[in-house]
């Protein structure tokens, strides 16, 4: 079977928490059967806006050593961490973000426009116009 | 006069145990070790160590301190253990903590209790271990790696912390991935929160407790806690932390103002206080306090731990001068040349030698 290097997602609703296992990769994750546990990652940042991740890297290259593989996820951890080189879905994830992030504030930028547009529309209806009057 | 007889016996006790074969003057090594300031070669610091020894105070020159390297001087370490003392009863009081027995009470014969005594007295040795006086450690400033292309991935800073087994704390790394993509090493502070919360160490808080706090410090101070203080702080700091250098040098600033140089005898942390005098030049009070109490032993200690920490000193030089000098030639010397606060300290010098003469006419007359 497919020895792999996997999170198994532990915690509670709305408070997930991450241990790195290694276990074999189709098997369900709380089924009880991990081979070794050699960290953990906690998705939620503390006061300090940190996420913390702790990896046992000695037991990590161990494992690699017996032919182990890490999922996409912890792949992409390890190379945000240093011990990889960066996954290309983290640079591919990053630019998605900043064209949504750049996208919204284009919006938002259009939106406040067009709602000073409309503003200044409707400040200039209630103002009398003397040609207006004029011509009625 | 009581407190300056059981000085004498406490100075008495440190100096057999420390001339005995069993016992090696050897600074606390595995604090030592532990600290990332001190390197083998007397290189670091840069160029200020020309033509003296390593790591001495230089008089003349205004480059960084590294008080580390003459706090582990051997001839440094003797003088402030001699000056310590070892009062048995002081050192094995009864402190109310996690772990603390009820008293054992046994019949011994006079040969088994002789024996008992001696092995307390070298574990209150043990017990008397100064904490390192060092300088503040250096900042962390290092970057693996800058990946502008990961900005936007993450709002918040990514962790990493290597959780191999057997690595001491010192060496363990951490590793922060900034959200503008930097990979850098972990700052000091960032290292000390992180190391507790993964391999928690027994006496320690996460961030700075507030007694630490300046205002909240004031008070602890006021109320004469000296000693706690200290010890709290040895536990909750480094020892090259700059909190921990803030904290003890406040207190001792505190006992110097105020004259409680007795508080701290034959704690563990009488050495570096005498020593933070010593390599700050400010060891007028503690002299005369010394001579008022009669212990000439322990003035001329001190004024030769000062010529040893300051070797470049005018008294030095001329007690190095001298054929065979007296202790009271000595502190003579450093009074006139070195001291402060001259006339105070010459008057104490005045003081005791009265107190000399009229107690040797009393002795004679009987």
């Amino acid at each position: 079977m497919a020895l792999a290097i996997r999170f198994a997602l532990f915690g509670c609703t709305n408070r997930p928490f991450f241990h790195i296992v290694v276990m074999e990769k189709r098997r369900a994750q709380r089924s009880g059967k991990i081979k070794e546990m050699i960290g953990s990652y906690d998705p939620m940042p503390n006061q300090d806006n940190q996420k913390l991740v702790a990896v046992d890297f000695q037991k990590l290259q161990k494992w690699l050593g017996f032919g182990a593989v890490p999922t996409k996820h912890v792949a992409e951890l390890l190379g945000l961490g240093g011990f990889y080189p960066i996954h290309p879905m983290s640079y591919i994830k990053a630019k998605r973000k900043r064209t949504l992030m750049e996208k919204q504030v284009a919006d938002m930028q259009a939106k406040e426009e067009t709602q000073e547009t409309a503003a200044i529309q409707v400040n200039e209806d209630t103002q009398p116009d003397s040609t207006e009057d004029a011509s009625q | 006069m009581a407190a300056s007889m059981k000085c004498a016996w406490a100075r008495c006790l440190s100096t057999i145990l420390l001339n005995s074969t069993k016992h090696r003057c050897q600074i606390s090594q595995p604090l030592y070790a532990s600290c990332s300031n001190i390197s083998g070669d007397s290189g670091e610091g840069g160029t200020d160590q020309t033509g003296q020894e390593a790591g001495l105070a230089d008089d003349t020159k205004k480059h960084r301190r590294d008080p580390g390297k003459a706090f582990t001087d051997v001839r440094v370490q003797k003088i402030l253990l001699r000056l310590t003392g070892l009062d048995l009863d002081k050192v094995y009081e009864y402190r109310a903590a996690k772990g603390a027995g009820v008293a054992k009470v046994a019949l011994m014969s006079d040969q088994q209790l002789k024996k008992v005594y001696e092995s307390a007295s070298y574990k209150a040795l043990r017990k008397l271990q100064m904490p390192p006086v060092l300088g503040a450690r250096e900042p962390i400033d290092e970057v693996l790696s800058e990946d502008p292309e990961l900005e936007g991935l993450n709002t918040s800073k990514l962790v990493f912390i290597d959780i191999s087994q057997r690595v001491p704390l010192k060496k363990r790394t951490i590793v922060v991935r900034e959200p503008n993509g930097t990979l850098r090493k972990a700052s000091w502070e960032e290292r000390d929160v992180t190391l507790q919360k993964y391999f928690p160490q027994s006496g320690r808080k996460i961030g700075l407790p507030r007694m630490f706090q300046q205002d909240n410090l004031e008070c602890m101070l006021d109320d004469g806690k000296h000693e706690y203080i200290l010890n709290r702080a040895c536990s909750q700091f480094e020892i090259d932390d700059p909190e921990y250098i803030r904290v003890t040098q406040r207190t001792y600033e505190h006992i110097h103002s105020n004259g409680k140089f007795e508080d701290l005898r034959s704690t563990r942390h009488f050495g570096p206080m005498i020593f933070y005098f010593t390599y700050y030049k400010k060891i007028d009070k503690l002299l005369v306090a010394f001579l008022e109490e009669e212990s000439l032993e322990d003035s001329v200690d001190l004024v030769k731990l000062y010529h040893i920490v300051h070797p470049s000193c005018k008294s030095a030089e001329k007690v190095a001068s001298m054929p065979d000098p007296t202790p009271l030639e000595i502190i003579g010397a450093f009074a006139e040349m070195d001291a402060t606060q001259k006339s105070l300290v010459q008057q104490a010098i005045q003081t005791y030698e009265k107190e000399c003469d009229s107690t040797d006419s009393t002795q004679l007359r009987r």
